[in-house]
């Protein structure tokens, strides 16, 4: 009798779309189900951290991982699993590049924290009281988590095998990676398990677009009338697709959504927020050299529009020990 | 100043087909146009520091064209193609020729000689005109012993005939003696061929394996009405225009010679012009008379330069249009006045016609008529020489100027082909090769045909108007020093700078030149990571960066390397990575430099 | 004492800077200089590096507007320097850090003092903090 490889599935900072995006698999999750052998998936089984921590090391063949890393009970069970599995694939948006939560790094844990408790109009907490690490209650030590300062991305905290992008992974993405595991069809270590082209190769609006594509004034989604064949940019309307790996299946866009670049950077690229900085900043087009001030401020909150999903991946923010290293 | 290099990887390579830009296509001898003006748009502020920078770029043009200082002050075919004209005005070439020329003269006295070493065959050219000196150049640069056989006692040929108001003689007579000087070319002075003594064949006996044939048109064309030469052009008071400017060019004429005289020029061409002006400055009251009408955009169209007839209504000349000249009156010998019936057309289908209204005819009285209606060459002399075919024409291969009867003659210039002297220039470099062609045995016409393509003007949001010609007010030109005044070293500097080089990359190289970079950098698509999205499309200047249909209804980036100039636009707004510049050094240095951080 | 000296990664434009310098006497006196054939080829890629590879400040010494050898590789560098700034405001990073001249100077006598300039405009922040970025544990 065969033994079914082991797999695990666990959130670290996330929001739990990604466990949704598994459960949309439908049927096929019943043949995944009998193909392996899930050993922790806390949002639908019950397993137990010391039940992983008896393992031996390399004994999970896969472990899905899935949110940031933004406290030390992520990095705790990131390095645990990490031990106890032969690969690990980051998975999802959060995973990869650090995710929404990730604009958390433009501000300092002190300042969320004075915010989210004692700041925000809505907030009612007269005594000042703010979770701690350490804390006493009812005469004993109460140890939580500790919130770092920062927002790791997945492959800042442990070494990764694969990466699944996406917010959350399209469901046939998920699919082909795993059938690849548990097949042995592997790509090289490292590799990004979604098409390598930018989402204008994918891209029904793109034959839409000028043959001089100029944008005199950045507009909001909601200041345009869209249709569902005019690309964004022509509109003047920012979207990611051009900086953004492809292989969502153009949710967002066939919506008249513009991209909002989930997918992350393509292969050679290491920060697609500074690529679609340069790329948008030659689109734009001032009638003369003293409006270029006025166009460029259009484009509102640029480090929130480039990198609404990869922050923690970015070249400035990212924990990388090779600091000189000019990526790729 | 600059470290300017000329040959090895700074040299522009000819191809059979090649990119060039629209100034260089219709310049004769495609001079490097585009790199000059780079140059010069780099000279420094201070006009001290700048004389070593136009020495260098000097030095340049003289190795190709020592004829160039002289082009600044009487040529500008170039700017008539400029992409620029569509857009605020044609860069004053010529203007900015003229600036490098306005100190270059000045120091052609002491430029080293070439020092070449003659080792090949002798070789004869006859006239010492731009055609002839151009040749004899060519050939002592490749290592022919040259001799020049010029019939009168100076070089320089139809030159002469332009008069100093346009071409001062200095920078005529320093371009002149020290291109022979410094070419190690041998002249013989008061040499005509045809004279008995001297021939052609007695010359090849003398040992010359070849000859250049560029005699010009010495024969001032009589004047006709129909197909008859009309008479009195013997009376007294009636000259030929060109020995007219000849005679004015040997300084044999007065300031004032004709004060208080009725002047009277036949001819609507420049040379017309330039006898009209010239009339006008020695104190003459001038009027032109013309077949051709004031409308230059009709085929019956004056066809003297606008510029020309600007400056000859400012000097109060009078012209009289659509006018010919049935009958030239005398008295007792003397020339009195002209019988002009209105022409009515100068050209049909079948060429030169003209058709008159004798009902419609005006008397134009006066004390001098001066012809001026163009010049032939010396037919007879031609024809002696057994140079001529049976129809009477030049018997020459247009392709090689090789002579179709004496294939160790070759003929270029005017005596070819009346033009411009640039053109004539051409034919004297272009007999050069065919001449070494024909000594070593190769092939006469391989590779001859160039076929040039004009590329197109670049993008760009800051097109600027061409600055204004100034000439100085009519009522002060009354003397032969130049009217023009040319570019003081900012205005040529700024001048320069509009230039948008339109050339490809690699018939320029000026940056290569100074060492402001080491090599043409290219672009490259990574196809694999090209996502059609068009961006480097919309960013590119110069219409290089271009998206290609490839199959499954996609398209992807690619680069048209002739348009390319390696600026990494492109390169630096592509989203994906995926174009890329090879060559470029800066990556290597941006590194190192972080590395020193 | 040490007084605290800037180290600002200058990209200096050929066309426009220094060409007619001999090559070394520039450099000599200037380090971290990355020479490069038009300001148009800086990227946002190269800024950032900079900035997280321990330069204090990024300099970019391009032409006069209008008078880009390549037509607008100055302007359109200038607009992608306007929004960095933007950018580094919100990863509290101080805008002034970087910073470009739009001017013609073809002795290079001028960079140093432009250097010097923007030590002294930046000092008063200090080193370049990027920090945040040590793992707590």
């Amino acid at each position: 009798m065969a033994v079914k490889p082991k797999v695990a599935i666990y959130w670290l900072g996330g929001c739990g779309g990604c466990d949704e995006a598994i459960v949309d698999l439908n049927e096929a999750i019943l043949h995944v189900a009998n193909a392996v052998d899930i050993v922790l998936w806390p949002v639908a089984m019950d397993f137990k951290y010391s039940s992983i921590e008896k393992m031996n090391d390399g004994e999970i063949t896969l472990s899905l991982l899935h949110g940031n890393v933004r406290n030390s009970e992520h990095a705790e069970m990131a390095m645990l699993l990490r031990r106890k599995s032969q690969l690990v694939l980051s998975f999802g948006a959060c995973a990869n590049y650090g995710g929404t939560p990730a604009l958390a790094n433009f501000r300092s844990k002190k300042d969320i924290f004075d915010w989210v408790y004692r700041d925000s109009p809505t907030v009612v907490n007269p005594k000042g009281t703010y979770p701690q690490t350490i804390s006493e209650v009812n005469g004993k030590t109460l140890i939580l988590p500790e919130i770092f300062d920062h927002v790791y991305a997945l492959n800042q905290v442990i070494d990764v095998d694969y990466y699944l992008p996406g917010c959350p992974p399209p469901p046939d993405l998920i699919l082909n990676a795993v059938s690849a595991v548990l097949s042995g069809k592997l790509p090289p270590k490292g590799t990004t398990l979604s098409p390598h082209m930018a989402m204008c190769d994918a891209c029904e609006r793109n034959k839409t677009k000028p043959f001089k594509l100029e944008i005199k004034e950045m507009k909001r989604i909601h200041e345009v009338e869209m249709d569902n064949e005019t690309c964004f940019l022509a509109k003047g309307v920012i979207c990611m697709g051009p900086a953004t790996r492809s292989g969502c299946g153009n949710t967002c866009v066939s919506t008249n959504t513009p991209c909002r670049g989930c997918f992350g950077p393509v292969s050679h690229s290491c920060d697609s927020g500074a690529k679609f900085l340069s790329a948008i900043a030659s689109l734009l087009q001032a009638e003369n050299d003293d409006q270029v001030e006025r166009v460029v401020d259009t484009v509102v909150d640029p480090a929130g529009y480039f990198y609404r999903f990869t922050q923690a991946a970015s070249i400035l923010h990212k924990f990388d020990e090779n600091k000189n290293r000019r990526c790729p | 100043m600059w470290k300017t290099e000329c040959g090895g990887r700074t040299r522009v390579e000819p191809a059979v087909k090649q990119f060039l830009p629209p100034c260089q296509v219709q310049c004769p001898i495609n001079e490097d146009i585009q790199r000059t003006n780079v140059l010069i748009s780099l000279l420094p502020e201070d006009p001290n520091a700048a004389l070593e920078g136009v020495q260098q770029i000097g030095d340049y043009l003289y190795e190709r064209n020592p004829l160039f200082t002289v082009c600044g002050y009487v040529c500008g075919l170039c700017e008539l193609e400029c992409n620029y004209s569509s857009q605020g005005g044609a860069i004053r070439r010529r203007l900015l020729k003229r600036f490098i020329s306005d100190s270059y003269t000045y120091n052609l006295d002491e430029k080293e000689e070439f020092n070449i070493i003659k080792n090949k065959e002798n070789v004869a050219v006859v006239g010492g005109g731009p055609a002839g000196l151009m040749c004899a150049f060519d050939l002592s640069k490749r290592g022919y012993r040259v001799t020049v056989y010029e019939a009168s006692p100076r070089l320089g040929g139809a030159l002469w005939l332009i008069p100093q108001y346009r071409l001062p003689e200095k920078v005529l007579t320093a371009a002149l003696e020290n291109l022979v000087r410094i070419a190690g070319i041998d002249v013989k002075y008061n040499m005509r061929i045809g004279d008995g003594k001297l021939t052609l064949d007695k010359l090849k006996n003398e040992g010359y394996k070849a000859i250049f044939m560029c005699r010009g048109t010495p024969t001032p064309r009589v004047l006709t009405f129909g197909k008859d030469p009309l008479e009195g052009q013997d009376l007294s008071g009636v000259m030929y225009g060109h020995d007219f400017l000849y005679e004015v060019s040997h300084g044999n004429i007065t300031k004032d010679y004709f004060r208080g005289q009725k002047v009277t020029v036949i001819g609507g061409g420049n040379v017309a012009f330039d006898v009209a002006r010239t009339a006008r400055r020695l104190g003459a009251e001038v009027s032109v008379v013309c077949l051709e009408c004031e409308n230059k955009s009709s085929r019956d169209g004056i066809p003297a330069d606008h510029e020309e007839i600007k400056g000859a209504w400012e000097e109060g000349i009078e012209i009289n249009y659509s006018r010919g000249v049935k009958k030239i009156h005398g008295e007792s010998g003397i020339f009195k006045k002209i019988e002009c019936p209105l022409c009515t057309s100068v050209f049909d289908d079948a060429g030169f016609n003209p058709k008159f209204d004798t009902d419609d005819t005006m008397f134009i009285e006066g004390d001098v008529l001066i012809i001026t209606v163009g010049s032939g060459p010396d037919k007879l002399a031609l024809e002696k020489e057994g140079l001529l075919d049976e129809r009477g024409r030049l018997a020459i291969d247009p392709l090689s100027l090789q002579s179709k009867t004496k294939e160790w003659i070759f003929l270029g210039g005017d005596v070819r082909k009346i033009g411009f002297m640039v053109e004539a220039m051409r034919d004297g470099l272009y007999a050069a090769e065919s001449i070494e062609r024909y000594m070593r045995g190769l092939d006469m016409h391989e590779g001859r045909t160039r076929a040039f393509e004009a590329q197109d003007i670049p993008k760009s949001r800051h097109y600027k108007h061409e600055p204004d010609v100034v000439w100085i007010p009519p009522e002060k030109r009354m003397h032969f020093q130049l009217f023009e005044r040319g570019f003081t070293l900012k205005e040529a500097r700024e001048e320069a700078k509009r230039c948008l080089t339109c050339g490809p990359c690699i018939s320029c190289k000026a940056c290569i030149s100074i060492g402001l970079q080491d090599e043409l950098p290219t672009v490259t698509v990574h196809e694999e990571r090209c996502s059609g999205c068009g961006i480097c499309t919309s960013i590119c200047y110069y219409g290089s960066a271009q998206m290609k249909h490839v199959g499954d209804n996609k398209v992807k980036s690619t680069t048209d390397m002739f348009q390319c100039k390696a600026c990494g636009m492109c390169v630096v707004a592509c989203p994906t990575l995926a174009r890329e510049l090879i060559g470029c050094d800066l990556e290597t240095k941006f590194n190192g430099a972080l590395a020193a951080l | 004492m040490d007084e605290y000296k800037p180290n600002i990664l200058c990209f200096k434009c050929n066309f426009g800077w220094g060409y007619l310098d001999d090559k070394t006497e520039v450099k000599a006196i200037v380090k971290n200089m990355v020479p490069v054939t038009c300001s148009g080829k800086v990227d946002t890629t190269h800024i950032l590096t900079a900035l997280k590879g321990g330069a204090d400040g990024v300099l970019i010494l391009g032409c006069n507007q209008g008078e880009c050898h390549f037509q607008d590789g100055n302007y359109q560098t200038g607009k992608k320097i306007l929004l960095i700034k933007k950018v580094l405001t919100s990863f509290g990073i101080e805008p002034k850090r970087v910073r470009m001249v739009f001017s013609i100077d073809p002795d290079g006598n001028k960079v140093p003092m432009e250097i010097e300039d923007m030590r002294n405009e930046i000092s008063p922040f200090g080193p370049i903090n990027i920090g945040k970025c040590a793992m707590a544990s």
